[in-house]
C-alpha cells in the first residue's frame, strides 16, 4: 500500500517536473521574426552569463588545477589509454543513437569497434579500431533528436556541465540512462570513474582552452557560438545548408534587405 | 606521319579488325583541343597553384618551421606569421567577420579593424607556438564551393585519439588562393568572431569594438621585432 502510494507519488512529482519544465521551455521558444539568424537564442543570457561564471571560477580554481597535475604526473601513452577506455564505454550510446537516426552503416561499425577494442584493445584500453580504418563517431540523444528536427531550444549553461540547449539537455539525461556500466559497478567506483573521466578529458583540452580564453573578445559568446556551430556539423554530420553557406561567405550578403 | 604508319602496322597485321578511323580521329581531335588549351590562354603566373596545393605547401612549411630545433620561439613565430600574412585575405576575412556591421565602420575605422584584427590574430595564436607536440598535417580533401571558393580538407594527426578536423576555405584574389576562413571540428572562425563583434557591436558601436581589439592587443605579448 505504501509502495504504491509512494510510486504514485513520484510519479505526479515527475509529471509536474515535466510540465513545468515543459512550460518553461515553451516560454522561451524565439518568437518569429526576433533575433538574426546568425545569433543562438539566448533568451536566459543574464542567467546564463552568471552560471557561466560560477563554472569558470570552479574550472580556474578546482578542475584545471587538477587536470594540469594529472597531465603532468600521468605519462602520454597511459593518458591516450584512459581516454580511450571511456571512449569504448560510451558504445551503447554511439550505437543506439546511430541506429535511431537510421544510420546502418554507423551503427555497425560502433558494433564492430567495440567488440574489436574490448577484446583486441584489452578491455577498451587501446584502440585497434581506429587503425584499421573504423574511427570513433559520437552519437547521443540530443543529435539523434536534432536529426529528426527537433529545434534546439533557448541555450542553457549548465553548473557544472557546461553549455547546452533544451534539447541537449534533455539529451544528457537520455545518454546518461544509455550507459548502463554504472548500474553494474558499485556507486563509488563509477563516482571515481566519473571524476577519472572529467579529469582526463580536461587535461586533453588545457591547450585549447587557454587559447580559446585569450583569442575571444567576449568568451562567453566564443563558447555559445562554438558550442551550437558543433552542435549542428554533428547533426548535419558536416554539411551546410545553402542559405547558411551564403550568410557566412558573401560579402554583400545582408539579410536586412 | 604516325598515322600513315599506325596504317601500315594495321593493315600488315591482318588481324582483319576494320581500321579503326573513328578512334583516331577522336584521338587526333583530343590532341588538337589539349594544344590549342596549351597555346590558348597563357598560364597566368609560374606560382598559380591549386587551392590543395597551397594548403599541402602551407601545412609543410608550418610543420617545418615548429619543428626547427634550432629555431627559437621569437623567430618561430614572426616566420610563421610571415607564412599566414602571405596566405591569408585579411581583407575579406574583416568583411566577412563583421558582415552587415562592416558598413557601420568608416573607411578609417574599416582599415584599423583589418589591421587589429590580423594582430590579434598572430597575437593569440602565435601564443600556442609552444603547445605543438609533433602533429602533422594530411590533406584529406577538396570541395568546390559556391562563389568560385574552394574547400581543402585537412585533419591534424595528433598521435592519439582526437584528430582534429580543419577545414581551410579559399577565395581567389589577385590571380592567388588565399585563405578567407578556418573551419575547426565544425567550427569556423569567421562565424564565431562574428557573433562575438555582433554582440559587442550592438552594445557599444564600432569604438567600443576597436577599443577592446586595441587594450586585448596591448595586453598580449606583442612581436619583438
Amino acid at each position: 500500500m505504501q509502495a504504491a502510494r509512494r510510486g504514485y507519488g513520484v510519479t505526479k512529482q515527475r509529471r509536474t517536473a515535466i510540465i513545468a519544465f515543459l512550460a518553461v521551455a515553451l516560454c522561451l521558444l524565439p518568437k518569429p521574426g526576433t533575433g538574426q539568424a546568425e545569433t543562438v537564442s539566448d533568451p536566459l543570457q543574464p542567467l546564463n552569463r552568471k552560471i557561466f561564471w560560477f563554472n569558470e571560477k570552479v574550472d580556474v580554481y578546482v578542475l584545471e588545477p587538477t587536470a594540469r597535475a594529472y597531465d603532468h604526473v600521468v605519462p602520454d601513452p597511459v593518458q591516450t589509454s584512459v581516454t580511450n577506455f571511456f571512449n569504448n564505454l560510451y558504445f551503447l550510446v554511439n550505437f543506439t543513437n546511430s541506429a535511431l537516426q537510421a544510420k546502418p552503416t554507423d551503427a555497425g561499425r560502433a558494433l564492430v569497434r567495440f567488440l574489436l577494442n574490448t577484446v583486441g584493445g584489452m578491455g577498451g584500453l587501446f584502440d585497434p579500431a581506429t587503425s584499421l580504418g573504423l574511427p570513433l563517431k559520437f552519437e547521443d540523444v540530443g543529435q539523434t533528436l536534432g536529426y529528426w528536427g527537433v529545434p534546439p531550444g533557448p541555450y542553457l549553461v549548465l553548473p557544472l556541465l557546461g553549455p547546452s540547449n533544451i534539447r541537449d539537455a534533455v539529451g544528457r539525461a537520455g545518454d546518461s540512462a544509455l550507459r548502463v556500466y554504472p548500474y553494474f559497478v558499485p556507486g563509488y567506483v563509477s563516482f571515481g570513474g566519473t571524476v577519472l573521466e572529467v579529469v582526463d578529458f580536461r587535461a586533453s583540452l588545457l591547450g585549447d582552452i587557454e587559447g580559446a580564453r585569450k583569442a575571444s573578445l567576449d568568451y562567453y559568446i566564443f563558447v555559445r557560438d562554438a558550442y551550437d556551430q558543433r552542435r549542428r556539423a554533428l547533426i548535419n554530420d558536416g554539411t551546410v545548408s545553402k542559405e547558411q553557406e551564403k550568410e557566412l561567405y558573401d560579402v554583400d550578403y545582408d539579410d536586412s534587405e | 606521319m604516325t598515322l600513315t604508319t599506325t596504317t601500315r602496322n594495321e593493315r600488315m597485321s591482318g588481324n582483319g579488325q576494320p581500321f579503326p578511323y573513328r578512334r583516331i580521329l577522336a584521338g587526333v581531335s583530343v590532341g588538337l583541343i589539349c594544344l590549342l588549351a596549351l597555346c590558348g590562354p597563357p598560364p597566368s603566373s609560374a606560382a598559380e597553384r591549386v587551392p590543395k596545393q597551397v594548403v599541402k605547401d602551407l601545412a609543410d612549411h608550418a610543420v617545418e618551421i615548429l619543428r626547427n630545433q634550432s629555431l627559437p620561439k621569437d623567430e618561430k613565430r614572426t616566420e610563421l606569421e610571415a607564412l599566414a600574412y602571405a596566405n591569408m585575405d585579411f581583407q575579406t576575412l574583416s568583411r566577412l567577420v563583421l558582415a552587415r556591421n562592416w558598413r557601420r565602420l568608416s573607411k578609417a575605422q574599416q582599415e584599423e579593424f583589418v589591421e587589429e584584427f590580423k594582430r590579434h590574430l598572430s597575437v593569440t595564436y602565435g601564443e600556442r607556438i609552444n603547445d605543438y607536440k609533433n602533429e602533422s598535417v594530411q590533406v584529406t580533401g577538396e570541395r568546390q564551393e559556391p562563389r568560385g571558393d574552394y574547400t581543402v580538407q585537412t585533419k591534424i594527426l595528433r598521435g592519439g585519439p582526437g584528430d582534429v578536423e580543419v577545414d581551410y576555405r579559399l577565395r581567389q584574389r589577385d590571380n592567388q588562393w588565399k585563405i578567407i576562413d578556418v573551419t575547426v571540428e565544425g567550427v569556423s572562425l569567421v562565424a564565431n568572431f562574428r557573433s562575438q563583434f555582433q554582440e559587442i557591436m550592438a552594445n557599444g558601436g564600432p569604438d567600443k569594438l576597436l577599443r577592446l581589439l586595441r587594450e586585448k592587443n596591448e595586453r598580449g605579448e606583442p612581436l619583438k621585432s
